[in-house]
């Protein structure tokens, strides 16, 4: 697939300043989403590219075969909701909050270039610690990570309130991290 | 963990214990652990009788969900003191059940962004190496400093063929583990020895492949039931004993070789 143009390079071959380009790109986005055009101009992290419009879709399949991204499954979709809200993150925080091992999904996740490496964490093992990439925010269509959407009230799940009268001295650990 | 179709389904031991909850229509916060550990335990069950290889992590949910049942179980303590903080036994496993469900969520977020976003089509990748590469000079030289070039160069090709008819490599024989077992039964033979060390097969001129070979022939020799071999002591000398020949009543030798 084609890559979007960076603002960066796009200054340089105008010899213009970075701000100004980037105002370059979002006035002609704007003009291509007012006209309601075909073809469309979509940011991804200061990247911009043509695409054509959604409301088409129909049509261009009419016209030719396009080559479909793949679908990604439901565990790396798991995987992937877990490094972007909480990046960045470590394995062994992944394989807790699922309650199973995720070597393969991750490892599938950074073939397809949705997530990276971002350095180690300072803890013991020094394990390694993954984030999303810009590659991500195209698959998703976000413009930068400050897209996602919210998600601490998605279940409009409120803290517990003090458990009623059992109580138990005890207190237990369970500890998934096997 | 790779699992089979059947319990595809199921992401994980924590999404098969929300779905079970949410099945039940039980509250979050008010799980009737006793029953949802029937149904997970029941569950798991049939997960191992469609012969499924169920995933260590569903065991380890089990354990933990039979601990809390019996936790629950447990008749109140003794007034408990003051200052003492007591909990809930089922509330770190709520608290991991809303996290995953929150995630779970997000997940079913993500996807719907997927969804709209497979709608928009780009253009593939352009070939731009022609615009951007330099493309190769023409050879600028007529045609007769061409051939004269090429001639040069088969006169060349020719003298170096000469030479090398006259010439011959030398390829050193590379020894083989049968010439050194022959080898290393002979030197029994030849010294008359009942028993000889590793060490006093390998002489000042062996190399590397050698030894090796040496080392990999003796190993040969052991699993032919030949020789015996015994070391003391690690990084010590292997002592190498003759195998008496073997009788007419035991297994021949080569009998139980698999290759």
């Amino acid at each position: 697939m084609g890559e979007p143009l960076d603002v960066k390079t796009a200054a340089e071959v105008f010899n213009i300043n970075w701000k100004d380009a980037y105002d370059y790109f979002l006035e002609l986005k704007q003009e291509y989403d007012q006209e309601g055009r075909g073809i469309r101009i979509i940011e991804v992290n200061k990247s911009f590219q043509f695409v054509t419009d959604a409301d088409n879709s129909s049509y261009i399949e009419r016209l030719c075969t396009p080559v479909k991204e793949k679908k990604l499954s439901q565990s790396a979709l798991e995987v992937l909701a877990i490094i972007a809200y909480k990046q960045p993150i470590t394995k062994g925080e992944i394989d807790s909050i699922r309650g199973i091992k995720c070597d393969r999904v991750i490892e599938g996740l950074i073939k397809k270039e949705l997530i990276q490496e971002k350095g180690r964490s300072t803890a013991i093992g020094r394990p390694i610690l993954y984030g999303t990439t810009d590659g991500f925010l195209k698959h998703f269509g976000f413009e930068t990570i400050k897209d996602l959407p919210d998600i601490e009230n998605i279940e409009s799940a409120v803290a517990a309130d003090d458990p009623e009268d059992e109580v138990y001295a005890q207190q237990i650990s369970l500890d998934f991290n096997t | 963990m790779a699992y089979k179709v059947k319990i595809d389904i199921f992401e994980g031991p924590f999404d098969l214990l929300v779905y079970l909850i949410e099945n039940a229509e039980m509250n979050i916060y008010d799980i009737q652990v006793a029953e949802i550990t029937g149904q997970y335990l029941a569950y798991v069950e049939r997960m191992q009788e469609a012969d499924v290889n169920v995933a260590t992590e569903f065991m380890v949910l089990a354990a933990a969900l039979i601990e809390i049942k019996s936790k629950m179980l447990l008749p109140r303590s003794a007034p408990i003191e003051e200052g003492i903080v007591e909990e809930d036994p089922r509330t770190e496993l709520v608290e991991k059940i809303l996290e995953y469900k929150k995630f779970k969520a997000a997940a079913e977020l993500l996807e719907n962004h997927e969804n709209e976003k497979l709608l928009c089509f780009e253009k593939p990748k352009e070939d731009m190496d022609q615009y951007t590469n330099q493309v190769d000079e023409y050879l600028s030289l007529d045609i007769r400093q061409f051939v004269s070039a090429f001639n040069l160069f088969l006169r060349k090709k020719q003298r170096i063929e000469e030479v090398r008819k006259h010439y011959t490599r030398v390829e050193r024989q590379k020894q083989s583990i049968e010439m050194k077992v022959q080898f290393i039964v002979g030197f029994f033979k030849k010294h008359s020895l009942k028993k000889i060390l590793f060490k006093e097969l390998i002489n000042k001129e062996s190399d590397k492949y050698d030894v090796v070979l040496t080392f990999t022939s003796m190993l040969q020799m052991i699993r032919d039931k030949l020789i015996s071999v015994e070391q003391h002591r690690a990084f010590g000398d292997m002592e190498i004993k003759m195998v008496p020949p073997v009788k007419e009543d035991s297994v021949a030798i080569g009998e139980w070789d698999d290759n």
